[in-house]
């Protein structure tokens, strides 16, 4: 995958209703934790299952509360689909290599990548976002890697090469808006810090950024008919919110170009873009039933993805 | 092994009514509320579980079920766009519940996982006037003689009596009334779900554990007629046929057979669609069977957003 990583958040979008209750919505975020944390009796977790058994629900209700309550706002939301755990599958050339081994030796192969993800949750809706920037932005220069992706876990077992947003082709919602992915138990900021690799905990949520929201903009550019020899007339924007239950950063992916195989590329001045935000957490700590230090910027943040809407709505 | 709605109603003291109650039919009757265009996106959502949700053929029963329960609850959130009030109300899962109770000298306890439980920051009005409730004193319940009603039940030892709707959450929770059992009855093996009559008792026996454990909670742990009867509603489904049931709790003197009756309303057997076909049925080089959701009932979902808006709106 290749897009260049980035320094701020995208503007939020204009609205001409007033201001939501920051208040209300507070209230509601913080309802949500502590029923996961605290309120509901649940029996201890299993070991290493701590996402699922409060992040993740916790990730569930914050999203699905929230994105009700400001459909009001937001008409775009009110005619949403909500996907719970969905599968995103994207396939692609890129580059080229020479077969190695066997009776097609020495010939030359586009490198071939999949990537098949799988977002705690996902919101999809039925008209675009609009672009951040315009289609043919330049905003940097994309580094060049040498070595076969095979010798990143990501793309090492490609069992079937498919593409997939979330939702069959007939479904009326086929534009992505938000995506939300919950990081596994193994990526834990604490391990992070144990292993001396503190400098690395922004890595793991800046790739997953990159790949998932790369994969997710090209799936819904080929729903609508673009490839790699017939590109994007549009630009396909899409946000994502990558948290390990306590921390959030924020993403916003503009798809400018599909056309990535070895012929296609040479001539396309195209640069497909991602901006992120670092980690932030939502809050302190969660004492009894009370949740200390909640970070109302990161709330607004969030509220801001979700109020995302084309002009014209 | 659960018995019969008929058994289930000696067992918690109960008069049947067929249909809804009026409150909620006037709900559904409500122009207002805007129900008519919500039919269109209750469509798209079936054909979402049942169609487009996966990037195989067709999803299998133990996906698409849950998955059809998400996407009309996500509709019915989206409704606290409109109705602000809405937003007062938590959707927990997996929660446990345990109630215990005597009739006629034998000891019952209903214990084990509700499913999935909407909780509300308001308690549902009650749905029968004073005359209704009055005119229960009359009724007899029906007997099985020479059966014992508690025939098919199981036998334990309870050591402990558990009684708390604190079972499940802790003191303080702000969510403190049971609006809406869900049952999803989502196992592929037609064997292992529950057959519509014994999804009935079961749901019956749990609404009426809840609202139990609510008025012990609310009123103290002595038998008596409740001035305020507890409402709490139960809706199962196995992804197509949906049960409807509305339970008012009026008093909680279960040991004798005679004075005032708990009364429950039941609308059975309420298919959403006709049948979900993946993929068109050709025969004879004629498509015989169109791919798509046909026999849509907008009523059914009518029915499932009413519940869902009672004592709200």
């Amino acid at each position: 995958a290749e897009a260049p990583g980035a320094a701020e958040a995208p503007e939020p979008s204009a609205g001409a209703a007033p201001y939501p209750d920051i208040g209300e919505l507070r209230s509601l975020a913080c309802d949500a934790l502590l029923q996961e944390s605290f309120y509901q009796k649940k029996k201890r977790p299993f070991l290493y299952c701590d996402q699922d058994h409060t992040s993740g629900p916790f990730l569930t209700q914050l999203v699905s509360t929230l994105a009700s309550s400001l459909s009001g706002r937001n008409p775009l939301l009110a005619a949403s689909s909500l996907d719970l755990n969905p599968k995103v599958n994207y396939y692609w050339h890129h580059g080229k290599e020479v077969v190695v081994h066997g009776h097609r030796k020495g010939r030359v192969d586009p490198v071939r990548f999949q990537i098949d993800d799988n977002p705690h949750l996902q919101i999809r809706v039925p008209k675009q976002l609009p672009e951040v920037v315009p289609l043919e932005s330049n905003l940097g220069d994309v580094p060049v890697i040498d070595h076969k992706p095979s010798k990143l876990p990501l793309f090492k077992k490609q069992y079937e090469n498919k593409v997939f947003i979330g939702s069959k082709v007939a479904d009326p919602c086929c534009y992505g808006h938000t995506q939300f992915h919950l990081l596994p138990d193994k990526l834990r900021r604490e391990r992070f810090i144990k292993a001396r690799l503190e400098d690395q905990i922004e890595v793991v949520y800046r790739s997953n950024g990159i790949a998932s929201l790369f994969a997710w903009t090209a799936a819904q550019a080929m729903y609508q008919g673009f490839w790699n020899e017939a590109d994007v007339t549009r630009p396909f924007v899409s946000q994502a919110v990558v948290t390990d239950g306590k921390y959030f950063a924020f993403f916003c992916y503009q798809l400018n170009t599909l056309a990535l195989t070895s012929e296609t590329i040479k001539n396309n001045p195209r640069k497909n873009i991602c901006w992120g935000t670092d980690s932030k957490p939502l809050y302190d700590v969660v004492e009894d039933s009370n949740v200390k230090g909640f970070n109302d910027e990161v709330l607004l943040q969030l509220v801001h993805f979700l109020l995302n809407r084309p002009k014209e709505l | 092994v659960f018995p019969g709605v008929r058994q289930a109603q000696w067992l918690t003291k109960t008069k049947l009514v067929e249909g809804l109650p009026p409150a909620v039919q006037g709900i559904m009757d409500n122009p207002a509320l805007g129900l008519q265009e919500l039919e269109e996106r209750a469509k798209h959502m079936v054909s979402h579980a049942r169609l487009w949700d996966t990037a195989e053929v067709a999803p299998r029963r133990e996906r698409y079920c849950p998955m059809l329960f998400e996407n009309l609850i996500h509709i019915c959130r989206l409704m606290s766009g409109k109705f602000p009030s809405l937003s007062k109300r938590m959707l927990a899962r997996n929660c446990r519940i345990a109630a215990t109770w005597e009739r006629e000298s034998i000891l019952l306890q209903v214990r084990g996982l509700s499913g999935i439980l909407m909780n509300s920051m308001t308690p549902i009005p009650p749905v029968a006037s004073k005359e209704e409730i009055l005119a229960t004193k009359e009724h007899v319940l029906e007997t099985f003689y020479p059966i014992a009603p508690t025939i098919d039940l199981q036998e334990v030892n309870v050591y402990k009596e558990l009684n708390d709707t604190g079972q499940c959450f802790r003191d303080g929770y702000p969510y403190s009334h049971p609006h809406t059992l869900f049952f999803l009855e989502s196992a592929n093996v037609r064997t292992d779900r529950f057959r519509p009559e014994q999804l009935r008792a079961k749901m019956l026996m749990f609404a009426f554990g809840n609202a139990l454990a609510k008025a012990k909670a609310l009123h103290g742990n002595d038998p008596k007629v409740l001035e305020q009867p507890v409402v709490v509603q139960s809706i199962g489904t196995d992804g197509q046929l949906f049960q409807f049931m509305v339970f008012q709790l009026n008093t909680t003197d279960l040991v004798s057979n005679d004075g005032i009756k708990n009364l429950v309303w039941i609308d059975s057997d309420q298919n959403l669609y006709e049948r979900a076909q993946c993929v068109p049925e050709v025969k004879k080089r004629v498509v015989t069977k169109p791919a798509g959701i046909s026999g849509f009932q907008p009523d059914t979902f009518k029915k499932f957003l009413a519940l869902y808006l009672h004592g709200t709106v």
